[in-house]
């Protein structure tokens, strides 16, 4: 069941860019138990938490791993949630959760992390050698070399925004920095893909 | 914490194509409040230069989204498997809520 189906919205009621509905506040509904309201809202977003993990994590089981501890993490704060933008609350616990993992390892940059599971050049994206390099393999190696030539910080908010599809906000909250930060490392990226692909032929320029 | 969005400054009523260029990446990624977006939509009804500057940003911004993975839908199952298992069963002993 979608969110928020059955359950009268108060305010602040939005839509995101691929036109889903993101809850508003919800009102608490006496006839539905803490579990449905729980089902109801995460169900949803279980795929854009799971595709962030997979930038996050080592390996895919990690990343289905790192979900289902986000997702108990979520549902012992459930209580505490006041029904609005769940998808940044969870991403927000999914990211907490990662830091708590990592903080046992080494110090990592969060922007490494992500953009180390972007496809790079002549290298395989994923520790685990699954199939994700393979299926970039088949598009155009012009946009692949441009995406895999920027920084780890520029790969990391295009990853995040233009492949995974979150808000400027939802990439902020996972990357752990402000709004502006994310709005301007895309606009610097996106310009320099954009040089690139001007540059090989793939776009072609009109002035 | 707050989820609420800080986006760009509110845009004046007839902006110019440097104000419209400051904001036209967060009105193509549907960012821009429904006033500006209007702003802005009027602005490039008239205006070639930022038709052709418009256009050029979905062209980079398709361009990369063609590098999407797909996803498979056995780990989508099983974590839908495992929030069930979670409603039906209650959380076993294991992490503290963030």
């Amino acid at each position: 069941m979608p969110a928020g189906v059955g359950l009268p919205v108060v305010g602040g009621d939005q839509h995101d860019r691929s036109g889903r509905h993101v809850s508003g506040s919800v009102s608490r509904v006496a006839n539905k138990t803490r579990e449905d309201r729980f089902r109801e809202q995460v169900l949803p977003e279980l795929e854009v938490l799971y595709r962030v993990a997979r930038r996050l994590a080592r390996t895919l089981p990690e990343a289905e791993d790192l979900v289902q501890d986000a997702l108990l993490r979520a549902y012992r704060g459930f209580d505490g949630f006041d029904g609005r933008y769940v998808r940044a609350w969870l991403l927000t616990i999914l990211r907490n959760t990662h830091y708590n993992r990592i903080r046992k390892r080494q110090p990592d940059f969060l922007d490494d992390e992500i953009a180390q599971r972007l496809p790079a050049r002549g290298a395989a994206g994923r520790q685990d050698g699954t199939s994700e390099q393979a299926f970039h393999d088949e598009f155009d190696p012009r946009v692949r070399d441009a995406l895999a030539s920027l920084s780890a910080s520029h790969r990391a908010v295009i990853a995040l925004v233009d492949l995974d599809e979150l808000s400027y906000q939802e990439a902020a909250e996972v990357i752990g920095v402000p709004v502006g930060t994310v709005m301007s490392r895309l606009h610097r990226a996106r310009r320099k893909v954009r040089v690139q692909l001007e540059q090989t032929g793939f776009l072609e320029v009109d002035r | 914490m707050s989820f609420r969005r800080r986006l760009p400054l509110p845009l004046p009523p007839e902006p110019d194509c440097h104000e419209v260029g400051a904001v036209l990446q967060a009105y193509l990624d549907g960012e821009l409040g429904p006033q500006d977006a209007e702003l802005v939509t009027a602005h490039l009804a008239h205006c070639e230069r930022c038709q052709i500057e418009s256009v050029t940003v979905e062209r980079v911004v398709e361009a990369i989204r063609q590098q999407r993975p797909d996803l498979d839908a056995e780990p989508i199952d099983r974590l839908t498997g495992f929030v069930d298992r979670l409603m039906r069963d209650g959380p076993k002993d294991g992490p503290k809520a963030s």
